[in-house]
Formats: C-alpha cells, structure tokens, sequence
C-alpha cells in the first residue's frame, strides 16, 4: 500500500515537473522568437545615380545616392557614393567605401588617386589598392545605360 | 560510483543548500481538503510572468515618445516576428490579471481567510490589487493612439479632484504643464521599473506571510492527514495554469485590439472610453454631476477601498461559516452586485462610432495630395519620404500644416511659408483640411467624377462659396444653388459672371477651369436642392 502511494506520488511529480518544463520552453521559445531580429532586406534595386552628360571627362564622378533606410520604426536617409567614370565603351561604377573600415574615400585630383581619409588606404582610378591597409580593392557596383532618358544606372 | 552529473549537483548542493532550499519551497504540507479554489493565486503568479516576459519583449522594440510611440507600437504589431501575438498576450494578460486578482480576493472573502492572523497579508493583498490596477492604467497610454491619449486626458483630470493639492497631484501625473513628451516618459518609467518592483516586493511579503501563517485551508476542517504541496497542488496549480494560458493565447491570437490613429491633442470630437475594468468608475462618475464629482470619483472608490482594508476587524465572529458572517458577505456581495451592473452598464454606453461626414474642401483636398506633385515629388513608395498612409499620420498638426504650406522646409518656423496665387492658397487650405482628417482614416470612396468636381471646387471656389457648412462667405451659399439655378444659367455664371450678371464682383473662371469641368461643376451645383 505504501509503496503504491509512494509510486503514484513520484510519478506525479514527475507529470509536474515535465508539464512546467514544458511552459517554461513554450514561453522561452516566445521571447527567443521575438528578440531573435529578421535577416534584413538586402535586396538590390536599379537606382538612377547620374545622367551621361553629368560626368565630367577627366575624373570620377562623385554620384551621391539618398534614400530611406528603414531603421526598425525609426526612418533615417542613407547616403551612398559611388564613383561613376566612362570606360571603354561603357562605365565603371565603384563604391567609395574604403575596404578596410568603411570610410568614404575622396578623389584626389592632383595624384589621380582615391584616399582614405581614415588610415591613409590609396586606390588607384579602377580601385585596385596602391599602398596602406585596405585588404581588398574597391567594390565593384553594376552599372547599366538606359538609352532612352541617357540616365546612368546602378544597383544598389 | 556516482555519475559526474550527480557528483556536480551533490558539489554545488554542499556549497549552496540549494535541496533545502527546494524542500522548503515545495514540500509544505497542506491541510486536508484543499482544493482547486486555492489556486487562484497561482494562477496570478502565472499570468503575471507572463506579463513580465511579454513586457520585456515589447520594451526591446518600444520607444517612449510622442514622435515614435505609435510608430514602434505599429512596428511590434506589423513586423516583429510574433509582435501581433506579443502585444495580444500582453494585453489580454493584464484582463486576465484583474478578472484573476478580483476572484482571488472574492475567494478569501468567502473563506474568512483574511481573519486573524492573516491581517496584514490581507492589507499586502489590497495594495497587490491596487498597483495592478496602477499597471493597467499607466500601460493603457503607452500606445500613443487616441485611445490612450484622451482616456489619460480623463485620467489626469479626475486627480485633479483630489482634495487639498489636485493641482500638485495632477502636475505629478503629467510631468509638464500639458500631456505630452514629459508625461509619457513618465508614464513609461512608472509601468516598466516602479510598479515592478513594487510588485516584486509585495510579492515576495505576500508569499513570505503565506509561508508564515500556513494557508488557512477549507473553511471546516477535513479529516484525514495534510498533504505535500509538491506534487498534489502543484498539479492543480500547472492544471489551472495551462487552461489560463491556453484561454490566454486563444484571446490573443489575434492580437490587442488595433491601433486608432496616432494621438492628436488638437482633434475636438474624440470621445475617450476606459478599458473594461475602469468602466464601472467611469459609469459612476455619471452620476455625480458639477462639484459633486470627487464623489463618484474619489470618495466612493476611497471608501470602498477602506472599508476593505478594514474587514478583518469588522469580521471578528467565531466561524468561518458563511452562514455566520452573513454581515459581512451580505454587504460585500451587495458591493461586487454594484460594480458589476455598473461595469456592465459603462460596458453598453458605447459612443456612435465615426465622427463627421468629410466636406468637399477635404475631399478635393484629399484627391490634391493623391496627384499633386508637391506631395508626390517625395511621398511614393521610392521617394524620400514615405508614402501618406491615412490614419498613420503620427507628426503634430502644427507640424503639418507647415509642412503642407512649405514642403521644403522640413523644420517648421524657419521661414515665412511662400503665398503663392489664390488658386495655390485654396489647394494648400483644401490639403491642410484634408491631412487633418487623414489622420482618422480614409475619405469616402467616391467615383472620379465626382472626386474631379469636389478637386476643382475646392481649388477654385470654396474660398468664397459655401457648401453643406464649410467655405468662404464672400459669396452666396451654394448648398442648394439648383432651387434657383438650372446647370445652363450656372456655367454661364461660372465662365463669364459680368455677362449674366452686370454687378457681379466673382470674377470670370473661363479661361482657368476647362470647359468640361465647369458644365461638370455646374451640373452638380444644379442637382443640389
């Protein structure tokens, strides 16, 4: 008799124990879902950043790209620069986010070269390093004509 | 041999007493018969934690101020993964909280558990009750939508009833001379750090007194040995716990009630409704009309509240029996009668939806900003700005209709907003009106035709004519123009004024509105009788 109170007790508590382990996962599992945040939107889109007779013809172009960044529930505005030049028969489009740790690098007129203002990173006019930190050359950014309003595009 | 596991435990059990410790929380012996109405409290501590988990989770996402209150609330609800959930458990929870609350203390009532030498537990309990009612008033406004700016409007007034310093209370309350900025911050710090802890700590005293006293168990003694907590009323407990909280995500699987528009201190025709449990002071305030309002407002609810406190030396009779303290339940019963009938009856004097029909000036103005390139140039889905929602309006009004008179100037007040022609002076007019009634929702949907009429008479006649009550004076009042005018007469009227009418001041509209849109404007103007 005894030991029947006794197993009917244990497995009682047994029952307990797992059923509140089991409300503790589902509400652990709720916080974890609302604090785990989304994979933001990478997307890329085709964006106007200059017409063909903006560029100037012996230097870089310094297209500066404003949108809305949504930032949660706040809304700031992104800018971003991209360097656009003729190349051969097309354009060459490059991000002036300097490799190494994200700073805007700037056209220098007088040694044909983009400086980094941060660490001293030099590229030369299609992005290549030249000398300082930068681990890897400027990015690449896709770049297309439409023919028909002469706007130069990139993706962004 | 002991696993390595089991060694651990036996370790940190050597240096904490942790197994003390849980064999004093768990195993307290029970006395015989008691049953599923002691749960109750068990269930609060569930619902509870829930609203603290629930709670946390929305202040990783909210911000307490009036430019982004409503924003972020919108973006738990829209975007947070399980945000919508989250807000309906947390709303629902803090229902199920005082429906939870009022039970437990009607239950220890009935029980006479509040007798001696529960006294001061019972007082904890009171103040228990009284700072989760505090939670869901201060919660209510946090959304920042008209609901809950208007109901804390009513709030805030009623603590200026109070006696001898209303205005210094009602200061308290705001944190600045008017409900804004300061006072939702406040409002915010008082919900997520003070009540809490003040919740924490009369808990643990609530708890810690229980433990004390031993729970007082059936009202006649059962025969037969007392029982372990852990696991038999453990298992009542989890049992109550898993129906509550599967009710809970029942009820909030759709979500808190949605968003009204964001607040707007400037609307006029807003009527505020308290959440359910305040509907029985807000029915009783009724009653109290002009200087006798701290009654309804302060000194019943104050008195209600004491004579409570004061019960367990009001009931000082032998038993337990309910049939021997019929004094006290009689009355107490009598009360709870009064404030459900009186819930019930706030529940039902529900105001009429809506507010006014739009007139034609927000109407035309409305369709203006749909087209007009000074609002489109930046509000379209790849523009600037972001495309204008109605009912998500959430900048101030001043704000706005800056904005709208001078699209450039983000910072209004920094300049003299450009005058422009007449034409352009009735356009901005027709626009502020219509974003001011954007705020709420919608304009009524309407066929282009008519959309296209409304746009061109709010452009170029509504600044001197009036119809249906909005409009200039300077001209006659065209609400009914077709009793004396047929269409012919009025297009006439409309494209060369002199030639119908030698005195006339209007000026002549036919080389500035299309011929179409003047026979359409006149025809319209005919059918109104």
């Amino acid at each position: 008799m005894k030991t029947h109170d006794s197993d009917r007790r244990s497995t009682l508590a047994r029952l307990v124990t797992a059923g509140m382990g089991v409300i503790g996962a589902a509400l652990a599992g709720l916080v974890g879902a609302a604090a785990t945040p989304r994979t933001p939107d990478t997307s890329r889109k085709w964006r106007k950043a200059a017409t063909i007779f903006d560029l100037p013809p012996d230097a870089p172009f310094a297209a500066v790209l404003a949108d809305r960044h949504a930032d949660g529930w706040y809304e700031t505005r992104k800018e971003t620069v991209v360097y656009l030049e003729k190349a051969g028969d097309g354009y060459r489009a490059l991000s002036a986010t300097c490799s190494h740790l994200g700073c805007r690098v700037a056209w220098n007129p007088q040694t044909k070269h983009f400086h980094c203002p941060c660490h001293g990173g030099v590229y030369d006019r299609d992005g290549q390093v030249i000398s300082g930190p930068p681990p890897a050359p400027l990015t690449r950014v896709k770049v297309r004509v439409n023919s028909q309003t002469s706007d130069i595009e990139v993706e962004l | 041999m002991k696993g390595v596991f089991a060694r651990l435990i036996d370790w940190f059990d050597d240096r904490t007493g942790f197994r003390n410790l849980r064999h004093h929380a768990l195993d307290e012996p029970l006395p015989a018969g008691t049953g599923w109405w002691f749960t109750l409290g068990s269930v609060l501590l569930f619902t509870l934690a829930v609203q603290v988990l629930t709670g946390i989770c929305l202040a990783l996402f909210y911000a307490p101020t009036p430019d982004h209150a409503w924003d972020s609330v919108k973006y738990i609800t829209d975007a947070v993964r399980g945000g919508s959930f989250l807000r309906g458990l947390h709303h629902w929870g803090a229902s199920i909280i005082v429906v939870a609350a009022l039970l437990h203390m009607v239950r220890v009532v009935f029980f006479g558990s509040y007798r001696k030498p529960r006294e001061v537990n019972w007082i904890v309990g009171l103040v228990l009750l009284n700072v989760i009612l505090a939670f869901g008033l201060t919660g209510y406004l946090l959304p920042w939508d008209q609901r809950a700016y208007w109901a804390t409007v009513v709030a805030i007034n009623i603590s200026r009833l109070t006696p001898g310093g209303g205005e210094f209370v009602a200061s308290l309350l705001r944190g600045g001379a008017d409900i804004g900025a300061l006072t939702l911050t406040r409002w915010y710090a008082i919900h997520v750090m003070v009540l809490p802890l003040l919740l924490g700590v009369l808990i643990a005293a609530h708890l810690y007194l229980m433990r004390r006293q031993g729970i007082s168990g059936p009202v006649r003694p059962q025969p037969g040995p007392s029982r372990m907590f852990f696991p038999y009323q453990a298992a009542r407990d989890l049992t109550m716990a898993v129906v509550v909280g599967v009710l809970l995500a029942v009820l909030a699987w759709k979500g808190a009630p949605a968003l009204e528009p964001p607040a707007d201190p400037t609307s006029s025709d807003y009527i505020p409704r308290p959440e359910w449990y305040f509907l029985g002071l807000f029915q009783l305030l009724k009653y109290f009309p002009g200087r006798w309002e701290v009654v309804g407002a302060l000194f019943i609810p104050g008195l209600a509240m004491g004579a409570l406190a004061l019960l367990p030396w009001l009931d000082r009779g032998r038993s337990r029996e309910a049939r021997q303290r019929l004094g006290i339940l009689v009355p107490f019963t009598a009360g709870l009668a009064i404030v459900v009938t009186l819930t019930t009856l706030g529940a039902r004097d529900m105001p009429k939806a809506g507010g006014a029909d739009w007139n034609i000036q927000e109407i035309g103005g409305a369709a203006m900003i749909g087209t007009s390139d000074r609002c489109t140039r930046c509000h379209r889905p790849d523009g600037l700005a972001a495309p204008i929602q109605p009912g998500h309006i959430s900048k101030p009004a001043d704000w706005v209709e800056m904005h709208v008179a001078d699209p450039e100037v983000i910072a209004a007040g920094v300049r003299e907003a450009p005058q422009g022609s007449g034409t352009a002076q009735a356009e901005t007019k027709a626009m502020i009106a219509a974003v001011a009634r954007l705020r709420s929702g919608p304009p009524p949907a309407l066929d282009e035709g008519t959309r296209r009429v409304y746009t061109e008479f709010a452009r170029h006649c509504v600044s001197c004519h009036m119809v249906d009550g909005a409009g200039g004076k300077d001209g006659p009042d065209l609400s009914h123009a077709g009793l004396k005018l047929t269409a012919a007469t009025i297009e006439q009227r409309i494209i060369d004024p002199k030639s119908v009418k030698p005195d006339s001041d209007m000026p002549a509209f036919g080389d500035k509105i299309t011929p179409e849109d003047i026979r359409a404007i006149a025809n319209w103007l005919a059918s109104r009788r």
